[in-house]
């Protein structure tokens, strides 16, 4: 049980007032998540690169992209508001659980391809402003496509004892033994962010290895090596050009990073306001120092 | 006398041929050492450019004029130090490059055909337009690291 906090007792006491005076509808307004803020931190999750088709004329949200894993392949869904294609029918309950648990609205386990080990921990303030986004979204028909997974991994039942094994729900816990800086820098990279997704490196079973936070794996998404983001690493550049290359995608002379963080760059990190960003970087150079893998 | 004309012209022509044949199999480890000043290179006059496309750094034509064209040569030089010969040297070059040619390839030609482009843009005079093509080139740079290059 999370107890209530002050904004929430407020808006509550307000909801309590406006049915006592109306005796009508229960004070919507208050409930309602705010769009605007909902758009920032769906830039901040990173939700539009998997939820978009490559390709230039793209639908924002509106499905399409492929994620190579050794599990097989997924593709992300439509989650614009089209009550067929997309996620129109759902209620805020369903985003909740979707984000919060795992599951879908008909109970179904979501293979963790949808890093909802990670956005298991977005406050629920932030998922009622980023629902409101979604609901926002200009309605796209475009149908999903179907998951290629290998055998016997299309199975979702297997998701079951995954997340028993390795699934932990709950929204992030403010450390009261670290700064606000950190505490707002830990929840950008590890709830919203969900940086750990590929820079974490993944047992055989494709869960996260608790050991090595972000300290980088050999083989990450589509097979590809993923860099350390541990202080052990990130030594070798300074504040001010971390922040460069976290906004720009380029290191101080002029090397480009490869496409897929170019692309986290363009629609996340180079997004956030300034305070945000220093909050992240504060965390990662707060992280222990792990080296890379072995070769 | 003829014989020696003979020896002298069989010399000259080994000599010849010794010099080009260098020059084509020059050591794996300069071949890696070329092609890694040439991206040094070209990152040294992209760099700004990137800035100003994001607003970091002042626009100005001239400048991305005169980088655009330096970048036009540049852009085709690393190329041919892709020998199979350096993949034995240390460097970031992944083993991809030697095995799927064609892609590494797609990818060369993705770079040059957009600096072709930013380099006609540059002398158009329409700002967005620049800005635009400098994006797609960076891009470009980024799609060739996904594949050919090792995560540092």
């Amino acid at each position: 049980m999370r107890t209530l906090r002050p904004a929430e007792t407020r808006c509550a006491l307000r909801a309590i007032a406006f049915a006592l005076l109306l005796g009508a509808e229960l004070g919507n307004a208050c409930a309602q998540g705010d769009a605007k803020r909902g758009q920032y931190l769906a830039k901040a999750g990173g939700c539009l690169a998997c939820h978009t088709e490559d390709g230039k004329d793209a639908a924002p949200f509106a499905g399409g992209r492929a994620l190579k894993t050794p599990f097989g392949t997924f593709y992300g869904p439509n989650i614009t508001p089209h009550p067929q294609a997309g996620i129109g029918r759902w209620a805020e309950a369903d985003f909740v659980r979707a984000m919060r648990l795992g599951v879908r609205p008909d109970g179904a386990h979501y293979f963790p391809a949808f890093p909802y080990p990670s956005f298991t921990k977005i406050a629920d303030a932030d998922l009622r402003d980023l629902w409101a986004f979604l609901r926002s979204l200009p309605p796209s028909p475009r149908a999903n496509h179907a998951h290629e997974l290998r055998f016997p991994f299309g199975w979702r039942l297997l998701v079951a004892p995954w997340k028993w094994l390795f699934f932990r729900p709950g929204p992030f816990a403010i450390d009261p033994g670290r700064s606000a800086v950190l505490n707002r820098g830990a929840y950008l990279v590890e709830a919203l962010g969900h940086c750990g997704e590929c820079h974490t490196p993944r047992n055989f079973l494709g869960a996260p290895k608790r050991g090595r936070l972000l300290a980088g794996a050999r083989s990450g998404p589509d097979g590809k090596s993923v860099p350390n983001l541990t202080p052990a690493k990130l030594k070798k550049w300074d504040d001010g050009e971390l922040k460069d290359f976290l906004q720009t995608g380029m290191t101080p002379d002029g090397d480009v990073a490869a496409e897929t963080m170019g692309e986290v760059v363009r629609n996340t990190t180079g997004q956030l306001t300034p305070d945000d960003l220093a909050a992240l970087i504060a965390y990662l150079r707060s992280l222990p120092p792990l080296p890379d893998e072995p070769r | 006398m003829n014989r020696k004309l003979l020896a002298a012209a069989l010399a000259l022509a080994l000599g010849a041929g010794f010099t080009l044949n260098a020059a084509a199999q020059a050591k794996p480890e300069v071949l890696v050492k070329q092609r890694q000043a040439a991206m040094t290179l070209q990152g040294k006059y992209f760099g700004p450019l990137s800035g100003m496309a994001q607003g970091k750094v002042p626009y100005d034509a001239s400048t991305v004029a005169r980088n655009a064209e330096y970048l036009h040569a540049l852009s085709h030089m690393p190329w041919d130090g892709f020998n199979p010969s350096t993949s034995g040297v240390k460097s970031q070059a992944l083993p991809a490059i030697y095995k799927d040619t064609a892609k590494f390839k797609e990818a060369q030609d993705r770079l040059t055909g957009a600096v072709d482009k930013l380099v006609a843009a540059s002398k158009g005079g329409n700002e967005a337009a620049v800005k635009a093509a400098i994006a797609d080139v960076g891009k470009s740079c980024g799609n060739c690291h996904e594949n050919f290059r090792e995560k540092q």
